[in-house]
């Protein structure tokens, strides 16, 4: 474990913020950190970028956190897990909710290396959907038609031809993943798609076991990100 | 063949090789347990109480320069939730269900959940729980008395792993007292940090276990003391990394070795440490088993 310091806290809006750190880390997308805020909680985050986490403010932790000072430091394990694998082909990203966050990072990544990304982005509002300018042109859904289509991620997913892609990126909460994943295997083409898992955590180091899935697999480490083929659910 | 060579038995336990993989690492589901027991001797689920315990909050694991240093607070479902988990174990090495509790009778009714369990290891030296671990582990009577009742809840082999912020010799022998089949040393030695620039301490409990390769000496002497008074067999516990580590350990008078912070390396450690331990075997020709206590004169 280390300390940085917060360089800058952009709110996006009252549940949202996006943390900025004094320094960039040598990471990948999909790869997370456990980031300690001193008094409260130790909590796993995605990177939504080399030197950023992206924040919902749910419990205690994230509640302080999407208000928190520049300035103030905070421990940093990580980074942490196996990353997306890259394509240089066709990308899919499909994004729900704060599941954008690392897919934000990957979209910057793939941008450079693949040779074309499109983007599923679906939340409950407009006010969830907070990497609009990120993701640039995407297909956008909103549960109660705030903005794009009034529907769920399922119904753009439903009405793409996923044929096309060579690689499907996927991040979510696990209602979602799941609903996707049986959709993926439905159609025989787990074995393209990528899914980054949320686990209860507590180590993030790989050696405490909360965050096992059913084939003993640790979503620490060789998650968070897996493909689909190798997720026991 | 040669896998042979590493054959060891503690108390009528018979294990493949001495690698055994230490409780409170990856052992709180069946999944995990059923996959690092392709390789082990014998895996120790996470220590389990009569009732659900919830733990310290995070962070409750922090690593430094040669281990971690943990305060879970033995977290945990409860027995008869935990013993639901663990029957979904399917693992080819023998499951080694740890218990803790606070009084002889928690663990004579944990016990009582696990009837499938190859052996017991009794968690008397948690260095970082209010009312379990060392709290009972440093009374000699109290252990005496646990041990005893344990012993008497079941007819597999019963272990009681004891702290070194004890008088190992003194607590050693209350283990023996009480009928133990096997004695464990060592727990997690008490130990901390704190952050140089927030200045605060980093673990959420201020203290909690220290392991990895850092008390491997501490341990080692500990093993090497009881070998010299007890008679029951000693499985040795404390920072064995390497496959070095694990001779010492047996050449010191342990039957087999427990790892667990190892994993923090590498899920494939087990594995490491076995085929180093035949190569190891074959070049100086002899079975493990022969080499327990032998640096003792």
């Amino acid at each position: 474990m280390f300390t940085v310091k917060i360089e800058e806290v952009i709110e996006h809006n009252e549940k949202y913020s996006t943390i900025i750190f004094d320094r960039s880390f040598r990471a990948y997308p999909g790869q997370f950190i456990m980031l300690h805020v001193f008094g409260l909680e130790e909590i796993p985050l995605s990177l939504s970028s080399e030197n950023s986490v992206t924040v919902k403010a749910v419990g205690e932790t994230t509640k302080y956190l999407v208000k928190i000072k520049p300035g103030t430091r905070v421990g940093i394990k990580g980074p942490l897990g196996n990353p997306f694998s890259p394509t240089s082909g066709k990308a899919l990203i499909i994004a729900a909710g704060i599941g954008a966050a690392p897919l934000a990072f990957l979209h910057k990544f793939l941008k450079k290396y693949a040779e074309e990304v499109s983007v599923i982005y679906a939340a409950r509002s407009y006010d969830d959907l907070i990497f609009l300018e990120s993701f640039g042109e995407c297909r956008v859904a909103t549960e109660d038609g705030s903005y794009g289509e009034q529907g769920t991620v399922f119904d753009l997913v439903y009405s793409e031809d996923l044929e096309e892609y060579d690689k499907i990126y996927a991040c979510g909460p696990e209602i979602v993943l799941r609903g996707l994943y049986n959709y993926f295997k439905e159609l025989g083409m787990e074995k393209n798609v990528e899914m980054s898992l949320e686990r209860y955590m507590k180590c993030g180091i790989g050696v405490c076991g909360s965050c096992v899935i059913g084939n003993g697999m640790r979503v620490c480490v060789e998650g968070p990100v897996f493909n689909c083929a190798d997720i026991v659910w | 063949m040669e896998e042979s060579l590493l054959e060891v038995e503690v108390a009528g336990l018979k294990m493949r090789n001495p690698i055994i993989l230490a409780s409170g690492i990856l052992g709180s589901y069946a999944s995990s347990l059923n996959r690092i027991s392709e390789h082990a001797g014998a895996v120790i689920s996470k220590s389990v109480g009569v009732e659900e315990v919830e733990g310290y909050k995070n962070p409750v694991v922090v690593n430094y320069s040669h281990g971690i240093i943990n305060a879970i607070g033995l977290s945990s479902p409860g027995a008869v939730k935990f013993a639901e988990e663990l029957k979904a174990y399917k693992g080819s090495a023998p499951l080694i269900v740890s218990v803790f509790g606070s009084s002889p009778e928690d663990f004579v009714e944990v016990i009582s959940h696990f009837p499938f369990a190859s052996a017991f290891e009794l968690n008397l030296s948690c260095p970082h729980s209010e009312k379990y671990g060392l709290t009972v582990g440093s009374d000699p009577d109290l252990v005496k008395e646990i041990v005893k009742n344990a012993k008497k809840a079941t007819n597999k082999p019963v272990f009681a792993k004891i702290s070194a912020n004890v008088d190992v010799v003194e607590v050693g022998k209350a283990v023996e007292e009480g009928g133990a089949d096997g004695i464990v040393a060592i727990n997690t030695v008490k130990g901390m940090r704190i952050d140089i620039f927030t200045k605060k301490a980093i673990l959420s409990n201020i203290s909690g276990g220290v392991s990895g390769s850092a008390i491997k000496p501490i341990a080692i002497k500990c093993v090497w003391d009881l070998y010299e008074e007890l008679e029951i067999p000693i499985i040795g516990s404390g920072g064995a990394t390497t496959w070095r580590d694990i001779i010492e350990f047996m050449l010191a008078g342990a039957s087999a070795v427990e790892v667990g912070s190892v994993m923090y390396y590498s899920l494939r450690a087990i594995y490491s440490l076995k085929e180093s331990l035949i190569a190891y075997a074959r070049m100086v020709n002899c079975k493990l088993e022969e080499l327990i206590g032998a640096a003792h004169g």
